[in-house]
């Protein structure tokens, strides 16, 4: 055969390979839009809370939060069907991001887990209550993680990064680096149905765009807020095996139950990464903050902030993965602490002799 | 009278022909230039057509090689947009200024390789397969890198592992990517493909790719309407003149981002000088002369050093364009200054037909150019041998798992480490009490000839060493030779040229005496230079 008649072949094969894909193409298109066009399952957080915040399409949409807070909304603009449902899809994927509750499974959370190294990592697990927490009389509490305030943040100058970031590159640092995953193409899908949700919540509790409110992030717990003791993990780790062990376990690898992560991990290859806010080595406020405000359930509170910041302080000296701008030596290294650590712990504990603790029961993993 | 009058119409016959070939040149660059400019730097386009006009011509009268074809280049435009992209965002007013110090950065360093002669001459250590590796590793990189936008996708902005965000990223070409992109991408990479089948075409093809995506485009625009189909256009470039002064950015401000970037200076100075030395090497060797390599260095440091205040992109050689002016027949640099002053023509009288072509077109080509770079041809030799192959793979996938800078260390290290480890195993054969050594005899291959000498000395406790095929003893091999032979172990053998025998003999004599516990002679050690 002579090295034209290979040349064109060559051609012909590439033409094929390249029909294929556009081919291929043309069927995920045709997949997506039946997704963005189907009827939406709620999980059970989400039907409670769009319910209450009485979302429904039509021309006008007044909030019901507003109203029973006693302010008189003005009607809104209200929502078409699919805006309806691309909040409810957002509402999902904060609620259940890796789709263990979706009967469809990966497609109809837009194949998020992709995005996500870890097997049961969630947005909830930070954005408490669906990204918008409220004490006992239904007020909403400062320093959680409010999604609809964060929204109203948008395009505002972030002091971490230093940059001017909007919503959805926010989006994308909450995959890199607290799910220690990928990022999304910021026309992805995920984004802008978690944009929608956060977007219908920042109007659902009457948040006007370009404000900074009490409920985005986290109240942050610095150093001046303590008795200057100065932060130790040593201390940390008693207060962590009192207060905390029981839940997420004393190498605090979290507590995992048929798929459904009961308390998450807050070390471990299903944590957040070593580039995290939430790592107190990067920021050394933010973690302390949350577990201040949010930690024990049912006893928030009860943690003084010197506690809180030896407790963050000890977490951030166990194994988790690296964050992706260290690059692949210290993610092979933070990959073999978290394989060798974690029973080499174990072993030690059994040196002291120590008295099995109901703490050491109940810890799954 | 005649005479002059000849040499006159030769000349000008000369000039005709390489006109051509700089015309040819000029419309192949452009679409090229544009490309890395704003797919691969994240720079507005001018940045490109700069670097194909005045990198061009610097480098055309800099460096006297006869086929040296300068300006934009792939690689060095990709290391830009790898080390800019966590600085700034791109094609914003600070990461211009950012890649016009990290060009001046790299053009200082390269003036370092001018400066100090031993650093140029490292260049010519790195060998055939750690370049390749580099160039195919960073070819693969270049198609992944396109996909986001030949799927009319925003790019992604933060730098992960390339791999993998090329992964997501295909994925996200396929199910949400913009179908009008999608298709304009695939005319202009099939119609190049065919066009390069077609002789007449070939080196046209990409130039007829991006015709046929623009003008599929311009269709769609014409039924759909932009508004609608959302491509991505480059911008116009008719407020463009003959010159653009800028100036780089230094404040106290930028200066720990400065610092950062450092790293990324010296990568995109020794990709560009890696790139230079080797194409000048391969290309000289091809029309058989000879150019110093240092004169090249020297013609991209003044450039590279002149370029950031002309907002342009850095110049090396591009090895493409050079084998186009080869196979064009070019033979002079007229025609690299001709195409630079084409280019410069086309700039100031059709910027309004560049400003309509669209982004997916320009990421087909840069597919197709890092599909170009991974050459079956010039890899195959390297499988030959397993030493290379490591080396190859070594450096390629390097670019693929670590960064750039991390794959220049790594192939460069491996390059010496084989280099260094070829030479400290000598050939030696033993024979019926021969030992014949054909290498070196050196600190580094002496526990080596060693280990056979002992083992052959236990089996015939006279042995003869055969000497005459070693090319480079050291200090330490001659003590060693004179320390076996004043044992009266040995006895050695030396068929080399009279003068390198009497000296070895004079040596291992000398040093026999001082192993026999005499005190050497003066006229001894004033001998010592000559080993």
């Amino acid at each position: 055969m002579s090295s034209r008649a290979a040349g064109w072949i060559r051609i012909v094969v590439v033409a094929a390979v390249l029909a294929a894909l556009y081919a291929l193409a043309l069927h995920k298109h045709a997949e997506r839009e039946r997704l963005r066009d189907a009827p939406v399952a709620l999980t059970a957080d989400c039907r409670a809370k769009l319910e209450a915040y009485g979302l429904r399409a039509g021309g006008h949409y007044r909030s019901p939060y507003l109203q029973r807070t006693g302010v008189n909304p003005d009607a809104r603009q209200g929502y078409r069907e699919q805006d309806v449902r691309a909040i409810q899809r957002g509402c999902n994927l904060i609620d259940d991001l890796q789709g263990y509750q979706a009967k469809g499974g990966a497609p109809e959370r837009w194949h998020a887990s992709r995005f996500v190294r870890g097997t049961s990592t969630t947005c909830v697990h930070c954005h408490q209550s669906v990204g918008d927490k409220h004490d006992g009389e239904g007020r909403r509490i400062p320093g959680s993680n409010n999604l609809g305030a964060s929204w109203v943040m948008a395009d505002m100058y972030d002091r971490f990064t230093g940059l001017l970031l909007p919503h959805e590159l926010r989006q994308m640092q909450c995959f890199i680096n607290s799910s220690n995953g990928f990022k999304p193409n910021a026309a992805d899908d995920v984004i802008r149905d978690i944009t929608a949700y956060s977007r219908f919540l920042s109007g659902a509790l009457g948040m006007k765009i370009g404000n900074r409110y009490p409920e985005q992030g986290i109240e942050e717990i610095p150093a001046s807020a303590t008795r200057r003791r100065g932060d130790d993990y040593v201390r940390g780790a008693h207060t962590y095996r009192e207060r905390c062990a029981a839940c997420h376990g004393l190498q605090a690898l979290g507590n995992v139950v048929d798929g459904r992560t009961r308390y998450p991990a807050l070390a471990g290859p299903e944590s957040f990464s070593l580039d995290s806010r939430m790592n107190f080595t990067a920021v050394n406020t933010i973690m302390p903050g949350f577990i201040c405000r949010n930690m024990p359930p049912g006893a928030e509170g009860s943690l003084d902030p010197q506690q809180c910041r030896d407790i963050a302080y000890y977490l951030s000296t166990l194994p988790r993965p690296a964050g992706d701008r260290q690059g692949p030596l210290a993610a092979l290294w933070q990959q073999g602490m978290m394989i060798v650590m974690p029973p080499l712990t174990r072993y030690a504990e059994t040196l002291g002799g120590r008295p099995q603790t109901h703490t050491q029961a109940h810890s799954s993993r | 009278m005649n005479v002059v009058g000849g040499a006159v119409l030769r000349s000008v016959a000369a000039l005709r022909a390489n006109f051509v070939v700089g015309l040819t040149l000029a419309v192949v660059t452009l679409p090229q230039a544009i490309a890395f400019a704003t797919t691969l730097a994240g720079l507005p386009p001018h940045f490109g057509i700069y670097a194909a006009i005045w990198g061009v011509l610097f480098t055309a009268i800099l460096n006297p090689s006869r086929v040296f074809s300068g300006g934009p280049n792939t690689t060095m435009s990709a290391a830009i947009g790898i080390t800019l992209l966590p600085v700034a965002p791109p094609f914003g007013a600070d990461y211009m200024g950012y890649a016009l110090t990290l060009i001046l950065l790299a053009g200082l360093v390269q003036m370092l390789f001018v400066l100090v002669r031993p650093l140029g001459r490292m260049l010519d250590l790195i060998n055939e397969p750690v370049i390749n590796g580099l160039i195919c590793g960073i070819g693969l990189f270049l198609i992944f890198k396109s996909l986001t936008s030949f799927g009319g996708l925003p790019i992604n902005t933060q730098v992960e592992w390339p791999l993998w965000i090329a992964w997501q990223s295909l994925l996200a070409v396929l199910e949400l990517g913009n179908m009008h992109a999608i298709q304009i991408g695939l005319i202009t990479l099939v119609t190049s493909l065919v066009a390069r089948r077609v002789y007449v075409l070939r080196n046209w093809s990409i130039l007829i790719g991006v015709a046929a995506g623009t003008a599929y485009s311009q269709y769609l625009n014409a039924t759909i309407g932009l508004q609608n189909t959302l491509i991505e256009q480059i911008a116009n470039l008719s407020r463009i003149g003959l010159v653009l002064p800028s100036v780089p950015l230094f404040n106290q401000e930028a200066m720990s981002d400065i610092i950062a970037i450092l790293p990324g200076a010296i990568t995109l100075a020794l990709l560009g000088l890696f790139q230079t030395v080797a194409a000048m090497r391969r290309m000289n060797r091809k029309i058989g002369s000879y150019t110093d390599s240092r004169k090249g260095i020297f013609a991209d440091a003044v450039s590279n050093c002149v370029l950031p205040f002309l907002s342009s992109l850095p110049t090396c050689a591009s090895f493409n364009r050079m084998w186009l002016v080869y196979s064009l027949g070019g033979h002079s640099r007229w025609s690299s200054v001709s195409s630079a002053i084409v280019l410069l023509a086309m700039v100031l009288f059709l910027a309004p037909v560049i400003a309509i072509i669209p982004m997916p077109a320009m990421a087909a080509v840069i597919m197709l150019l890092g599909a170009n770079m991974i050459n079956w041809e010039d890899i195959r030799p390297h499988f030959s041998s397993r030493r290379e192959a490591t080396v190859f793979l070594a450096s390629f996938l390097s670019v693929l798992f670590l960064d750039l800078f991390g794959a220049v260390v790594a192939g460069s290290v491996l390059a010496i480490a084989y280099s260094k480890w070829e030479q400290a195993h000598p050939s030696i054969t033993p024979e019926d009490g021969v030992l014949k050594i054909r290498g070196n005899i050196y600190y580094g291959s002496l526990p080596v000839i060693e280990a056979t000498y002992h083992r052959a000395l236990e089996r015939n406790p006279k042995i003869r060493l055969d000497i005459s095929e070693c090319f480079y003893i050291d200090q330490e091999g001659i003590r060693w030779l004179a320390a076996a032979k004043a044992r009266q172990a040995i006895e050695l053998i030396d068929r080399r040229k009279g003068q390198d025998r009497r000296r070895l003999q004079r040596r291992t004599a000398a040093d026999a005496k001082r192993m026999a516990g005499r005190r050497r002679s003066r006229q001894d050690r004033r001998q010592r230079h000559l080993f």
